[in-house]
């Protein structure tokens, strides 16, 4: 007979009242519909790149299953045998936190193919909150989601060094456009735009390029769109670091807090926030690609295609397309932009996952998972002839990149911006 | 930082970030940093300016702390002792 401690007792414990709160009727229907067909599985990138049963969609939701079973059920409570639920060990914690981090990138894929509709991301995100209440969360994501929070809490610390940055990246601006003039605005309060970078200049000089030659009414917010508790679950923290970005465009009276290339980032402003703070926020939100979409339907952005010459594909990530709807804009810019795009295939709605999705990327002993479940999308780029993959998320660049280098793909990867800016100047 | 204090501090670990985007510079600092002794000084070089905070404000949360930060053109070089 297995021996609980008291300490798993408790975790035991929070671990039911998390998962008594979080189980909704959309997650309990993701619970209780699925027939077990196996249709999900090759939708799955990971079951795809290692069949095994271990690696479909189903099989991972079940292993929530038995515990939803076992905590909620009252017929899996009376007769737990019935359904495999075993005790909440420290274990069996263990080995679902695993689960629900690395075996899943919570890409809505198996959704789209599944004949019921069963969200099993929704089942992983409920369990990964699980998880990180119990301490089980990865320590590096936890550590991202507390260094987002830290700036904000020591703003006035971190302020001059932001300014002395965008100091440098205006004159990189400047030299590029041969534009004294031409300005990275903070803190202007009245303006348009809030744009809402990452931390790397990537995401900054670029869009700066093009709001410069948009003659575009934007301000450059002082935080970065990712948000690291999303990956985590935890809804307290995640609501901190968007409040941030919130507290912000509020108080610059802004029409539109515009997201940079950023998948999680975008879905946590655009989708997620007015959920968790129960109301639509009092600002429009869009992606950095439907503001250039706009301008090249305009006319503002004179972009010279035959600068990007080379073969380019563009990858959906799944934040973006699936989840976000932004299909068509990325590819009618691209097509503005560059001379030669290849669609890969499958792309839009039945794209596939990078593998490095929903935090993955940002958890080292998790590299060998990643370049496994990331040979799908290898061998879609290799099939494309590109030279360049373009990608609108940063967690799917770094996946790319290393994929590039694993599988020796040879290709460079960038952005929609940052292409757009190049054909510009 | 001027060149002779920066040459004073003696570094346990150097790494290399040059080219790479957030998040993974904090998380290579974070890796390296816990492979150090308490006391331990990581000397790291990085590209992407997004370092100039994210690395203070991950040492900040995790207690640690940033000794020296300095840029010079594009490259920045930042130490790191670990505390804990």
């Amino acid at each position: 007979m297995e021996t609980i401690t008291v300490e798993e007792q408790n975790k035991t414990a929070l671990a039911r009242e998390m998962m008594e709160k979080l189980v909704d009727r959309r997650v309990l229907t993701a619970l209780e519909v699925c027939v077990r067909c196996g249709t999900c599985a090759e939708s799955c990138h990971y079951y795809q790149s290692d069949p095994k049963t271990e690696h479909t969609p189903y099989y991972r939701a079940e292993q929530v299953r038995r515990v939803y079973r076992q905590f909620m059920d009252p017929v899996g409570q009376a007769f737990p045998g019935w359904f495999g639920a075993k005790p909440t060990t420290d274990e069996a914690l263990s080995r679902l936190a695993e689960i629900a981090f690395s075996s899943c990138t919570l890409c809505h894929r198996c959704t789209f193919e599944c004949p019921f509709g069963v969200e099993t991301a929704e089942i992983m995100r409920v369990m990964r909150s699980v998880a990180t209440a119990c301490g089980y969360g990865p320590e590096m994501l936890v550590e991202i989601a507390n260094a987002a929070i830290a700036k904000e809490e020591n703003a006035d610390l971190f302020r001059d060094i932001f300014l002395d940055q965008v100091k440098e990246l205006e004159k990189e601006v400047q030299d590029k456009l041969g534009s004294s003039e031409a300005r990275i605005p903070v803190n202007q309060k009245g303006a348009r735009l809030l744009y809402v970078p990452l931390a790397g200049a990537h995401t900054i000089v670029p869009q700066a390029i093009i709001f410069n030659i948009a003659r575009e009414s934007w301000t450059l917010s002082m935080f970065d769109t990712a948000n690291y508790a999303v990956f985590l679950g935890d809804i307290t923290k995640a609501k901190r670091i968007a409040q941030r970005i919130i507290k912000e465009a509020e108080a610059l009276e802004v029409q539109e807090v515009i997201i940079t290339e950023c998948g999680h980032g975008y879905t946590a402003m655009r989708w997620d926030a007015p959920k968790w703070f129960g109301h639509p926020l009092p600002f429009k939100v869009r992606n950095i690609i439907e503001v250039i979409d706009d301008y090249i339907r305009d006319g503002v952005l004179p972009v010279n295609p035959a600068t990007n010459g080379e073969p380019v594909t563009y990858h959906d990530s799944c934040n973006l397309g699936r989840k976000g709807g932004l299909l068509e804009e990325p590819r009618r810019v691209l097509r503005a932009v560059v001379g030669d795009f290849r669609e890969m295939t499958p792309n839009r709605l039945h794209s596939y996952c990078c593998g490095g999705g929903s935090g993955l990327v940002a958890v080292p002993e998790w590299k060998d998972i990643r370049m496994q479940a990331g040979k799908l999308k290898a061998d879609q780029i290799r099939q494309t002839g590109a030279k360049t993959v373009v990608t609108s998320c940063d967690n799917c660049r770094f996946q790319i990149g290393e994929l590039s280098q694993y599988y020796d793909l040879g290709v460079e990867v960038t952005s929609v911006s940052e292409l757009t800016a190049k054909a510009l100047v | 930082m001027a060149e002779e204090a920066r040459q004073e501090i003696k570094a346990d670990q150097k790494i290399n970030l040059e080219g790479l985007l957030c998040p993974i510079p904090v998380v290579r600092v974070s890796q390296a940093v816990k492979n150090l002794a308490v006391g331990g000084i990581l000397e790291a070089t990085a590209t992407d300016p997004g370092v100039l905070a994210d690395i203070p404000a991950w040492a900040r949360s995790t207690g640690n702390e940033v000794i020296a930060m300095n840029r010079d053109g594009k490259i920045i070089t930042f130490f790191v002792k670990r505390l804990k």
